[in-house]
């Protein structure tokens, strides 16, 4: 076995080619950024200058398949998929209450950007509505920062106690945490005789963004898409960033087996609680994001429906892979905000049906998951190890079979 | 190697132990005032919601018996039990009281009502094995992720079937049980509680015979022990399984009758939250354990009783926070329930 | 003689009880600072759980385990791992679709510092932190002789090569005490012969003590310097090879009573 100083000068050729592997995924990855800056300003510049003088026809196309409130609305899709994808994609914890981050950082904003709390007045660089001089008022970058730690901390809350859970004991809780938090927001417009959460009027409208004296109005769409485009891809550059680095190497190391990792050092309960606390500030921060995007917060829209979307998005990108849910993200998003509305329209006015295309996302999503499980259960973009984990049963025979194919060439290298 | 004593020490387990101990000792305390002084102040409302609860109890203790089943024999969470359920509720609806014109209670409904509850259970049972079929048994030797994912994929499936069958509002009718009740000494006892309890307590017999006495249910449980194993003794282990998936389904379906007759009303999401409800009793009695789902459907139909109906207390609005807490709190400090034992990982 | 060093590792009086079942029964047990000494025992005697007590996946029902002078009895795996304990599995268990240099790495990561925002914005100290790992991931990964598969997953690893990641992730949480499970399983003769120097080497070289649970007797007798025994949970005889090779005890229990029962118990 005392090969290793002979292998030096080996390892370099064979080097190479590793450094190749690497190269070939760090160049991937500048390619998809290359097509993410480029769809996002090609997105902007369109709409802020072309559709403004544009035909009507080409108006009017555009504001029903591709508006820029979907648009918008899927890059705070972007960003919450891929904090759900650090949880489960990364740490292998399946998470299925995820909407209650959403809804936390959505009353945040609820909360210091909007005239709600009228018994006080305070503001901070915020913007206050034209006669709501009253409530708390706070720069939207500060209500982004305190939304993310407001829900961090909330993520370490409840992952603290749960996250030693077996696997499936772990999604159970998290669904129930994500319906207690929005019923709590439902009933919440009297806790002890305080209205907290308006209860399921909900809160609106939340204030305008400002920025640097701009005032993003409710048609400043382009600018509020420019912005949800930015933090999607602060999201992705971070998600990479982790991925490479020592949390990374621990997330993927529990996913494959925990207790291994544990007895390598990994702390098990800390390293999830990170994955948690990361994947609940994406939450929160998508929370303030999108509450921004709609003017307000509306309890109901806080439910068990989206939690599922969500991972749907990362199970359809492929855990794990940045691009592949960033992709997942987008589609889904887009079939759910005008795809189905709008295919709907279509095929009713063909066939002179009245087919309620909405109600069939159940369907889609509950037929999406199962197939995906079924047939590909790596996603449509995977990572080359995520497909070989989702496919362990299917690999294993053959693997043993290379693995003593590989073993008898050995003994005869090693008989020398 | 199953043994609470050697399961995964931490350094901080003494701390950690009072803490538990001294937060469970408040929290009784808390749950016996609450109790007690609704007792003392208003106890025939009391003893009315209590049989309300027990009433409910007895739905929950059937549903909670499917995913304990399952869970007992391939490890897996059937989200999709609880839908299965509301299946069983809408079809019982259109079978009986559309189909059949059965509504109100004449002798013949009666019967038909019996006939409906063999027909539903067989309904459910095969929508399960097929569930079964189609979905999980391709997955089971797959990456635990997997199965799991499927199962929610499948209950928003089962869940559309639901929309598209019984229509997205509610619907009402009128039921062959009696919706009227009888006081005994200021407790109101409504007749359905009584049926429904005195149908289910036969139907839980039945099943624990099942798979305590006959061939089939040794089958079972050798193949939760040890699916090898059980290959080896000659043991059919997809038979097992698929049985075993009926069994749960038919539980389901006799529960969505219950439940349909009993209230007069189905909805394509009543799965959802009364699914989530049977798994919490079936974690409070300990996952796996048959007397464990019986006794926490009870437990849980009573504890939601007393909050939803005491004049004291949380009140309806705080149902699901409560059960989703009792959820919550019982898998961070008795994951393994009450009458269920804690595994540790072989090495 | 290592074997009259201060014990780097000493259990003492353990005992584990699962349920009604005693899997281990007092067995007091040291690791000499710089040796290299093994647990035998036919099948089901206690030694793998007696393992688990010592990288504190088990909690023992009485005794006390003590490292370094401090007592780990009941600490986390992964404190116990972090402070210097470093095992390999009976069945190997690597994290299959990472790279060999990261399965390394994992290893290291008590060692590393980066936390979520150095990460990110990989400051220098982080890049420094992560360059250093890798080189190190190297040195080890050359020296138990898999130098050359550094970017390949795990999991497409010859079964032999598989074996040597381990131990170099085991070395990777820079320990003192290294315990071996069953490293020969699976290895012809010819490979087992190297594997003895593969352990002086590693003693030397990486200066730890080892721990050896092993089932190929020629390795045993060939590389302990002292054996202990367990049978049925208990500690039946300890010495060195050619005490251990004559104690009419340990016959037996290898053995059996009859001759019939020897094919089962030896495996």
């Amino acid at each position: 076995m005392a090969k290793g100083a002979k292998l030096r000068k080996e390892k370099q050729s064979v080097a190479v080619s590793g450094e190749s592997l690497a190269q070939q995924s760090s160049s991937q990855n500048r390619r998809w950024t290359r097509g993410f800056i480029i769809a996002v300003v090609l997105i902007y510049v369109i709409n802020k200058f072309y559709i403004p003088v544009a035909p009507m026809q080409v108006k009017v196309a555009f504001n029903t398949w591709l508006s820029l409130t979907s648009m918008g609305e899927i890059m705070v899709f972007i960003l919450m998929a891929l904090g759900l994808n650090i949880v489960v994609g990364y740490a292998g914890l399946l998470d299925l209450g995820y909407v209650a981050f959403w809804a936390l950082g959505g009353y945040v904003a609820g909360w210091l950007m909007s005239g709600f709390f009228d018994q006080v007045t305070f503001k901070f660089g915020g913007n206050p509505a034209k006669g709501l001089p009253h409530g708390i008022h706070l720069n939207v970058f500060l209500v982004l920062i305190a939304g993310g730690i407001f829900t961090a901390i909330w993520g370490v809350i409840i992952g603290a106690p749960t996250l030693r859970l077996k696997s499936d004991y772990l999604a159970l809780v998290t669904l129930g945490f994500g319906e207690i938090i929005p019923q709590f927001m439902v009933n919440g417009e009297n806790i002890g005789g305080f209205n907290m959460t308006n209860g399921s009027k909900g809160i609106n409208p939340v204030d305008n963004i400002k920025i640097f004296g701009f005032e993003f109005g409710p048609f400043a769409l382009a600018d509020k898409f420019l912005l949800y485009a930015a933090l999607a891809g602060m999201m992705i550059f971070l998600s990479l960033r982790l991925r490479d680095g020592r949390l990374g190497r621990a997330w993927l190391a529990i996913r494959e087996d925990e207790l291994a990792a544990s007895m390598m050092g990994v702390p098990l309960m800390r390293t999830k609680l990170a994955s948690y606390a990361v994947g609940a500030t994406a939450g929160g921060v998508g929370g303030v994001a999108f509450a921004t995007l709609i003017g307000g917060v509306y309890a109901e829209r806080f439910n068990f429906q989206i939690s599922i979307i969500i991972l749907s998005m990362v199970v359809l990108g492929g855990m794990g892979n940045v691009w592949g849910v960033m992709l997942g993200a987008t589609l889904l998003a887009w079939i759910n905000n005008t795809g189905l509305v709008q295919i709907g329209k279509i095929f009713n006015a063909a066939t002179g049906m009245n087919v309620d295309f909405p109600s069939f996302n159940f369907l889609i999503f509950g037929v999406l998951l199962v197939l995906m499980m079924l047939f590909r259960r790596e996603g449509f973009i995977p990572e080359a190890r995520v497909r070989l984990i989702m496919h362990e049963d299917e690999f294993a025979d053959v693997s043993n079979v290379t693995d003593q194919i590989k073993l008898e060439g050995h003994h005869h290298h090693e008989s020398h | 190697m199953a043994s609470t004593t050697a399961s995964a020490p931490r350094a901080s387990v003494n701390v950690g132990k009072l803490l538990t101990r001294v937060s469970m000792l408040m929290l009784g305390i808390v749950v016996v005032y609450w109790l007690g002084r609704n007792l003392i102040s208003s106890p025939a409302q009391f003893f009315t919601v209590g049989i309300t609860g027990l009433s409910n109890g007895a739905l929950y203790a059937l549903i909670a018996l499917g995913y304990t089943l399952v869970y007992g024999i391939i490890e897996l969470i059937n989200f999709a039990h609880g839908d299965l359920f509301m299946l069983g509720a809408v079809f019982s609806y259109f079978f009986l009281t559309k189909f059949l014109a059965a509504e109100g209670g004449s002798a013949r409904n009666y019967g038909l009502l019996a006939l409906t509850l063999v027909i539903a259970m067989a309904f459910c049972a095969t929508i399960n094995v097929v569930i079964e079929r189609l979905a999980y048994r391709r997955l089971r030797d797959a990456p635990k992720l997997a199965p799991l994912i499927t199962a929610v994929g499948m209950s928003f499936i089962l869940q559309f079937i639901g929309l598209k069958w019984n229509g997205s509002a509610p619907r009402n009718f009128t039921t062959i049980l009696p919706n009227t009740s009888f006081e005994f000494q200021g407790v109101v006892v409504p007749y359905t509680a009584l049926i429904v309890v005195s149908l289910t307590i036969p139907l839980l017999v039945i099943l624990v015979t099942l798979v305590n006495k006959t061939r089939q249910g040794r089958a079972m449980r050798a193949t939760a022990q040890d699916k090898d194993a059980a290959r080896l003794m000659g043991i059919d282990v997809n038979k097992t399984i698929s049985f075993t998936f009926a069994l749960g389904g038919a539980m389901a379906g006799a529960a969505g009758l219950m439940f349909a007759q009993s209230y007069g009303t189905v909805a394509y999401n009543l799965g959802f939250q009364l699914g989530l409800i049977a798994f919490t009793s079936a974690v409070l009695g300990g996952v796996g354990n048959l007397n464990g789902a019986v006794l926490g459907g009870f437990l849980i139909g009573l504890i939601q009783g007393f909050n939803d109906g005491l004049p004291f207390g949380p009140g309806q609005k705080w149902s699901q926070t409560m059960v989703f807490t009792i959820l919550i709190l019982l898998m961070v400090y008795r994951p393994a329930g009450l009458l269920g034992k804690a595994t540790t990982e072989k090495v | 003689m290592s074997l009259t060093n201060k014990p780097v590792l000493d259990a003492q009086n353990i005992s584990v009880v699962f349920g009604g079942l005693v899997a281990v029964n007092d067995v007091s047990f040291a690791i000499p600072e710089g040796s290299i000494v093994s647990l035998i025992g036919p099948n089901g005697a206690g030694k793998t759980t007696f393992f688990n007590v010592l990288t504190g996946l088990y909690q023992p029902t009485s005794g006390q385990v003590i490292f370094d002078d401090k007592d780990i009895t009941g600490l986390s795996p992964n404190k116990i791992a972090a402070g210097g304990v470093a095992r390999t599995f009976q069945n190997i268990r690597l994290f299959g679709m990472m790279t060999a240099q990261e399965n390394v790495m994992v290893a290291m990561h008590s060692h590393m510092k980066a936390g979520v925002f150095a990460t990110t914005f990989k400051t220098k100290k982080q890049r420094q932190e992560e360059s250093e790992a890798r080189d190190f991931a190297q040195e080890l990964l050359d020296f138990v002789g898999v130098g050359e598969t550094t970017h390949e997953y795990a999991r497409n690893l010859s079964y032999g090569d598989q074996r040597r990641l381990e131990v170099a992730r085991a070395l990777a949480l820079r320990p003192k005490v290294l315990l071996l499970d069953e490293p020969t399983a699976g290895m012809n003769p010819n490979e087992s012969a190297q594997f003895v120097e593969f352990v002086h080497r590693l003693r030397s070289e990486r200066a730890v003590s080892i721990l050896l649970i092993e089932h190929d007797m020629s390795v045993v007798m060939q590389v302990s310097e002292r054996i202990t025994v367990l049978d049925q949970g208990e500690k039946i005889a300890e010495g060195s090879p050619t005490e251990i090779k004559n104690n009419p005890r340990v016959i037996e229990a290898y053995l059996g009573k009859s001759g019939s029962e020897a094919s089962q118990n030896v495996n």
